[in-house]
């Protein structure tokens, strides 16, 4: 702990203007320089929100950050102006989306569509910018990149759409990238080679990175740090190797189980029985309650604090973490 | 893009041949004797016979129209009954002031009909998204005949700063030319900019949501970056379709308002030859009109082409 972390996540909530209840809850994280932080969840637990509230793309109205502060580089992302957001956008942050079949303008060649990014931020002229885009292509391999750039996204497959997406994102080198589910639109194949891409790229330029994901495979591979949401909050934090080998939190342990085991680890995060509350819904206590095998009167009624498991920044909310001694004991 | 639009063009013929052949029967159809309308007061039967012999009005129908279209093919519509001069003349003279109301009354919808639409989508559920929506319905409920009076009243006949009628061929005067048809091209334009409007508006709104519009975000665009070159260019691909098949709406349009503000124009030729039932003039400006439908429907899909990538591969 000699620097301090690229990113610092604390208390962010998100809302829908005029309800009460949060659809993102007070949720902390930090991201060092260089590393992988997995975010994992069922689908609706706030992934893609947290995401897009860190890159000021939130779809205000209605969505709104009703709470918390997001300092990355000295800045607080959840209140920068929006001139100085677009500053940062694209430049020391970048974002891939999911679906690659959309994400492309279609009415504007790659090559155009990579150099806009350059231009925004940099100095460099036309030529220059396309140059970029070219070398942009070809490091994350695309074939031919010289007769790629030219065409339009509807001439590329979905992988190599994604990998443009990729090139966009960064093509100013940025500290940070944000990547919401980044190959769950590919096939299987496809993905293993986007990911390898990634990591490469990630590898090579030192840039930290936030990969959203369902996929514990996925995490296995790619993660240093593992942030598991539930229901709009995070519910356990961790090294990957504490969240994998020593998980805390009921939820976890549900996921882990599902596992088939690491090598063959693709399964989607389904089969803990019963269904996440709806967000106009949610429980006073400890949202998991309802599907929580050691819930009792005090979890129904009182949200968990958060505390520290173990002397690493493995940090888990509920209230009968460690769980060792309830298994030992039941 | 040539043989898309040369292929285009063979399939026209046998569809203009048809419309041809349509609007000859319907004509004949119609009740009233044109050579009785050109004899005017004089109606004795030798001078009847006379002028049908003239005009080969005894011929079997067939031939009638054979002779029509053959000379048709040949440049030659006939002559006027009523003032004895070639119909293609007539056209000659009259299509240029239409095709300047037109176009004028065009280019008022596209700059009012356009900004407007992206402005309210943009601003959608905001103050300014209301105004433009009241305006536009007022602007498409409100007749022509009504606006264009009430415009003569106000800026022609109190302000005194526009002509309230007449008509100035842009070769003689350009700027004359264009002071007089301002008025009725902006009549003629607004109930268009009306349509425009909605529908620009509908096409932004659509792809404002896209995730192409947000990934322009992501990279740090500015918002005019984001709505001008990644929005509306997509946008417009329907709505250029919308500009184009307007044109009926336009032409339609166009007579009213020529009769409105007394402008010598197309309309005009078309009114006064339904009125004194001048086959020929009739017959030659519906078959002219059904052309230029068909060349505005194969530009409209031409332009789609080219504005959507994903068309022009094909
Ligand atoms: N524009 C919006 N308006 C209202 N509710 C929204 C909006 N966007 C998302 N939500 C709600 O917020 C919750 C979190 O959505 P989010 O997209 O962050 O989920 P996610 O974790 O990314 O799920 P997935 O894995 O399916 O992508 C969901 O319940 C969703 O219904
Ligand atoms: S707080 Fe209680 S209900 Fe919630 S996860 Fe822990 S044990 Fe289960
Ligand atoms: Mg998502």
């Amino acid at each position: 702990m000699t620097e301090a972390p690229l990113l610092d996540v604390a208390g962010l909530s998100i809302r829908i203007d005029g309800t009460a209840r949060d659809l993102v809850s007070d949720l902390s994280f930090t991201l060092n320089k260089g590393e992988t932080l997995c975010i994992v969840g069922e689908s609706g637990c706030g992934k893609s929100l947290t995401a897009l509230a860190l890159m000021g793309l939130l779809a205000t109205p209605p969505l709104r950050v009703t709470g918390g502060t997001a300092r990355f580089r000295g800045d607080d992302l959840l209140t920068l102006p929006p001139a100085q957001m677009r500053k940062l956008r694209g430049d020391r942050i970048g974002m891939i989306f999911q679906e690659p079949m959309t994400s492309l303008n279609p009415a504007l060649k790659i090559g155009d569509q990579i150099a806009e990014a350059v231009r925004r931020h940099t100095e460099l002229s036309e030529a220059d910018a396309r140059a970029h885009a070219l070398e942009m292509l070809r490091r994350v391999r695309i074939p031919a990149p010289e007769t790629r750039l030219d065409v339009y996204p509807h001439n590329l497959s979905g992988g190599m759409r994604q990998r443009v997406m990729i090139a966009i994102a960064l093509a100013n080198t940025p500290d940070l990238v944000l990547a919401d589910e980044p190959t769950t639109a590919l096939d299987v194949t496809i993905q293993a080679q986007v990911l390898e891409l990634m990591r490469n790229l990630q590898r090579d330029t030192g840039t930290a990175m936030i990969l959203i994901t369902h996929d514990l495979g996925v995490v296995a591979e790619m993660a240093d740090h593992v942030a598991v949401m539930y229901a709009g909050q995070m519910v356990e934090t961790g090294p990957v190797a504490a969240i994998f080998d020593d998980p805390q939190h009921p939820y976890t342990i549900g996921l882990m189980s599902s596992m088939p085991g690491l090598d063959g680890g693709s399964d989607r995060l389904v089969t803990i029985p019963g269904v996440v509350p709806p967000a106009r819904d949610m429980p006073g206590g400890c949202r998991f309650a309802a599907r929580c095998p050691f819930a009792d009167a005090q979890c129904a009624q009182v949200p968990p604090t958060t505390s520290a498991a173990g002397n690493t920044s493995h940090r888990v909310a509920c209230w009968k973490a460690p769980l060792e001694q309830q298994e030992d004991a039941a | 893009m040539l043989r898309f639009i040369g292929h285009r063009l063979l399939i026209a013929i046998p569809t203009i041949l048809l419309i041809s052949v349509f609007v000859f029967l319907l004509q004949k159809l119609l009740p009233g004797d044109p050579v009785l309308a050109l004899a005017g007061e004089d109606r004795n039967p030798e001078m009847l016979a006379f002028l049908r012999e003239k005009y080969h009005l005894n011929d079997p129908i067939y031939v009638q129209y054979f002779n029509w279209i053959w000379n048709a093919l040949q440049g030659d519509l006939g002559i006027s009954l009523r003032t004895n001069q070639p119909v293609t003349t007539l056209i000659a003279q009259k299509l240029p002031v239409t095709i300047q109301l037109a176009v004028m009354a065009l280019f008022f919808a596209v700059i009012i009909g356009i900004p407007a639409g992206i402005l309210s989508a943009y601003k959608k559920g905001t103050w300014i998204d209301w105004v433009a929506n009241i305006v536009a319905l007022s602007g498409l409920s409100i007749p022509n005949f009504w606006l264009g009076i009430m415009m003569i009243l106000l800026v022609s006949v109190n302000l005194g700063w526009l002509p309230a009628s007449g008509y100035q061929p842009f070769t003689d005067d350009p700027l004359q030319s264009l002071k007089t048809m301002m008025m009725p091209a902006f009549v003629l334009g607004t109930g268009l900019a009306a349509t425009l409007m909605r529908h620009t508006r509908s096409a932004m709104l659509g792809v404002l949501q896209s995730d192409y519009v947000r990934t322009a975000r992501a990279k740090g665009l500015g918002e005019r970056s984001v709505v001008v070159k990644h929005a509306l260019r997509n946008a417009l691909v329907p709505v250029v379709t919308v500009v184009t098949l307007l044109f009926g709406e336009l032409l339609a349009g166009a007579v009213l308002t020529e009769q409105i503000f007394t402008i010598p124009g197309f309309g005009k030729l078309v009114v006064d030859a339904v009125f004194n039932r001048d086959y020929a003039v009739v017959q030659g400006i519906v078959l002219c009109t059904a052309i230029a439908f068909i060349l505005m429907n194969i530009l409209s899909d031409a332009l789609y082409r080219v504005l959507n990538p994903k068309m022009s591969d094909q």
